[in-house]
């Protein structure tokens, strides 16, 4: 339309929140990553100190693999059961509608409420899970889910499920809905079954959500934080430890604010390599498939 | 549902519905016994996990509300998420305008600047931005987690509001530039009423994230006093977490009014909530 420097003044006030809160703190946390400091006086230039150990940390090296599970456990428990889920409501039945508008509900729960919620359903003692399987006669399995080490990052990647399979569930529902029918009633006639329909037609036409899906639950998994902060902050033994937790337990309990900084150097470049890499292979997969 | 059908259903269509009604009741019947359970004493917690309370105790609302002190969390929270949403909606619908409709020195840079935050987790920047507020002796102040809650929305916000300036023609705004109307006078009373909608959108989106926001709040505020829901629900749960009642109360006060303004506001919600992955 118009053109001229006068019309900066509109983008002027974004510019200037997100340059001070957003870009000048980046661009100090580079700085603050090369340097020894406790948060009270002058940061002290180290060089690669902190990422030295960084990477002899085994800590935060645990941490990321148990990042790297959770990541694949929330594609299971979120993307898949979402997209399950999504197909097994996709009906204009009675009922059908209420039926999704109660599985999107953890949605809108708080993490906070939601993983207090969950901190009380898996208690060993008096917890609903507990309660349920020993009111159906499977006592051996009623355990203390998260003060284990065997079962508490799974117990976290349920808790995770159960809070985000809406969100896919909606998006793919979403999809589907945009899916002509005649294409399955073609399909029905040639003699393909639920599955095979599921398989050959719903999977390849949903290939395009299913990577947005993924892209979302990987970058979010990285700095999954409240729900571990809130039902094991880290604990039995390191055993939940993801990256999120350790940076803060480093910065703000130990008061090492550079070493800190470090590590969220660290996760920044991850995430956002991950991210590139997926996007420049999802995108090479495309064009050689066409 | 209105346009439901009423042929009769086949025996795969009751399948169907028996599984996804079992998943569905599975799936919900945590809130369901997170509710029951606020009414009951802590005896019957331990005793009857399953079933309705054999008493209602309306008085455990009351004294979670009073322990809890609730009242200042919420006016926090209240505080908090809608200085932060106005702010941040209102800048990025106008940043969203001159990235899509108006030419100017460096709009391409800027714009892709805007969206670095869209791939960078907000626990990245947590430490040297809670100098920075030290610095500006903010912290401790509702401003700690305004600017920044507000600064972190802008990525996402200003993107979504651009492909939605972009999906609609710049006609109107075109015809008013003929009739004699200054960017100003197009901006307000043409562009404005015409995104709306997706405005209303951005506002749900912004309110529910930054409504439930953690990590900020738990690091630049330590005065009980300023001190938003989500901190003071873990608190909360931190002191008590063996008065089940109180805590199972504390919990329904605070999500109750979110679920029902959710089932009223249905569509408007899951629209806001999948913006990010649908565009």
């Amino acid at each position: 339309m118009a053109s001229g420097a006068a019309n900066l003044l509109f983008v002027a006030p974004a510019v200037a929140l997100f340059g001070g809160f957003v870009l000048f703190p980046l661009a100090s946390a580079v700085y603050y990553a090369f340097t020894v400091w406790n948060g009270f006086s002058p940061p002290q230039w180290v060089g690669f100190a902190n990422f030295q150990r960084a990477f002899a940390d085994l800590t935060h090296l645990f941490a990321y693999v148990h990042v790297t599970l959770y990541i694949l456990g929330t594609l299971v428990f979120e993307v898949a059961f979402g997209l399950m889920m999504a197909v097994l409501l996709n009906s204009d039945r009675r009922g059908f509608g209420v039926m999704r508008g109660m599985f999107f509900s953890p949605m809108v729960l708080s993490m906070t409420a939601a993983g207090v919620l969950w901190a009380f359903v898996l208690d060993y003692r008096t917890g609903l899970l507990n309660a349920t399987l020993r009111a159906i006669g499977l006592d051996a399995f009623a355990q203390p889910w998260l003060s284990q080490s065997s079962t508490a990052l799974f117990a976290i990647m349920i808790v995770s499920g159960w809070k985000f399979s809406g969100l896919y569930m909606v998006i793919f529902f979403a999809a589907l809905r945009r899916i002509p029918r005649s294409i399955y009633e073609a399909a029905r006639l040639d003699g393909a079954g639920p599955f095979a329909q599921f398989f050959s037609i719903t999977l390849p036409l949903l290939r395009q959500n299913l990577l947005v899906c993924i892209l979302l639950a990987v970058t979010g998994g990285f700095a999954g934080f409240d729900l571990f902060f809130i039902l094991t902050n880290g604990g039995p033994f390191g055993a939940t430890e993801v990256p999120a937790t350790w940076i803060i337990k480093q910065a703000f309990d130990q008061n090492q604010l550079g070493y800190g900084t470090a590590l969220t150097v660290i996760l920044a470049v991850v995430v956002m390599s991950v991210a590139i890499a997926y996007l420049h292979f999802s995108e090479r997969a495309h064009v050689t498939r066409y | 549902m209105s346009h439901a059908t009423e042929r009769r259903r086949t025996p795969g269509e009751w399948l169907q519905l028996a599984v996804a009604a079992t998943v569905v009741l599975a799936m919900f019947y945590p809130t369901v016994w997170m509710v029951l359970s606020a009414f009951k004493s802590n005896r019957e917690i331990f005793a009857a996990p399953f079933g309705l309370p054999m008493d209602w105790r309306w008085e455990n609302f009351a004294e979670a509300w009073e322990v809890g002190g609730l009242g200042e969390l919420y006016l926090n929270s209240v505080i908090v998420t809608g200085t932060a949403v106005v702010i941040c909606v209102g800048f990025a619908t106008a940043a969203a305008f001159a990235f899509t409709r108006l030419e100017f020195p460096g709009r391409r840079a800027l714009y892709r600047i805007m969206l670095i935050g869209l791939l960078l987790p907000p626990p990245v920047v947590a430490i040297p931005l809670f100098s920075l507020l030290r610095d500006l002796n903010l912290l401790n102040t509702l401003w700690a987690l305004i600017l920044p809650g507000a600064a972190w929305s802008l990525s996402l916000t200003v993107f979504l509001m651009s492909s939605y300036f972009n999906s609609v023609r710049p006609d109107m705004e075109e015809a008013a530039l003929l009739d004699g109307a200054n960017i100003w006078q197009i901006f307000l009373t043409v562009s404005v009423p015409m995104v709306w909608p997706a405005m209303l959108t951005m506002v749900i989106l912004n309110t529910i994230n930054i409504w439930n926001e953690l990590i900020f709040a738990l690091l630049f505020i330590t005065d009980e006093d300023k001190r938003t829901l989500p901190v003071g629900l873990v608190r909360f749960y931190g002191y008590h977490s063996t008065d089940y009642a109180l805590v199972f109360a504390a919990l329904t006060i605070t999500t109750i009014p979110i679920l029902a303004l959710y089932f009223l506001l249905q569509r408007h919600v899951i629209a806001g909530l999948t913006a990010t992955a649908m565009e």
